[in-house]
């Protein structure tokens, strides 16, 4: 199970609450693209303390 | 915590074409953001912005841009329509940032010189908008024969028109604080 992503300026679990694929990093990382998808999977999560929103790859 | 947070809602006027009578339009409806309670605004000019063109994207993040659009909860795009379509300076702007739209609110505000008050250039610009992230609203603001709306101080010579932006602001915020709850405490399954 992925860890929990904690906001960097608050430090409170943050929202996972959508995913983007990232093509170009496919390109740059063959290996961490998803094969289904084509592309590298990216998480985004927003702080219901502070609102920031941070991506990361999806584990 | 989060929902005492007073939305962010900026106006950002989108050409730095000299002359703009988009400026007018941008600049009444930033005054109709600031007369809302519980919402904070600012007007981006993306002229100001002085990005660079010998690249796009990410690379040319400006940090003071970046940081108006993550404390936003919805934007507001005054667009002027050149050529039936946006002015290039705002999707090299808009380009710039990505995570920092994703599921928040936004509306756009159509300026032409002729009688369709933008309509084209809203509707060009919406898929640009959508895999941006944003999420956008059913209600337009639509700013035809630009010129003769205002006066030559920029004051507005219809009041019609304060009407039908109470109505598009009305639904923005509506969005804006429907995306917020969701972006902050929606999981995805």
């Amino acid at each position: 199970m992925a860890e929990q992503m904690r906001c960097p300026k608050c430090g409170v679990p943050m929202n996972h609450h959508a995913e983007k694929i990232d093509y170009e990093a496919a390109l740059e990382d063959p290996a961490a693209a998803d094969p289904a998808l084509g592309g590298v999977l990216e998480e985004v999560f927003t702080c219901p303390g502070c609102g920031d929103t941070e991506m990361r790859r999806a584990s | 915590m989060a929902a005492n947070r007073p939305l962010f809602i900026p106006v950002i006027l989108g050409t730095p074409r000299k002359g703009r009578a988009s400026e007018n339009v941008a600049r009444f409806v930033h005054g109709e953001v600031q007369k809302r309670q519980g919402v904070e605004t600012e007007l981006v000019d993306i002229c100001e912005l002085r990005l660079p063109t010998n690249d796009a994207g990410e690379a040319i993040k400006q940090p003071e841009f970046s940081a108006t659009v993550m404390r936003a909860d919805a934007l507001v795009l005054v667009v002027p329509e050149y050529n039936h379509g946006y002015p290039g300076l705002l999707k090299h702007a808009l380009d710039t940032n990505l995570k920092e739209y994703i599921h928040k609110a936004v509306g756009v505000c159509g300026v032409s010189a002729g009688p369709w008050g933008g309509t084209r250039v809203i509707e060009s610009l919406l898929p640009v908008l959508r895999e941006l992230g944003l999420v956008t609203i059913f209600w337009d603001g639509n700013f035809p024969s630009a010129r003769q709306l205002f006066d030559a101080d920029g004051n507005l010579l219809d009041q019609a028109y304060v009407r039908r932006i109470d109505s598009f602001l009305n639904e923005l915020i509506w969005m804006a604080k429907v995306l917020r709850y969701g972006r902050e405490h929606v999981a995805l399954d």
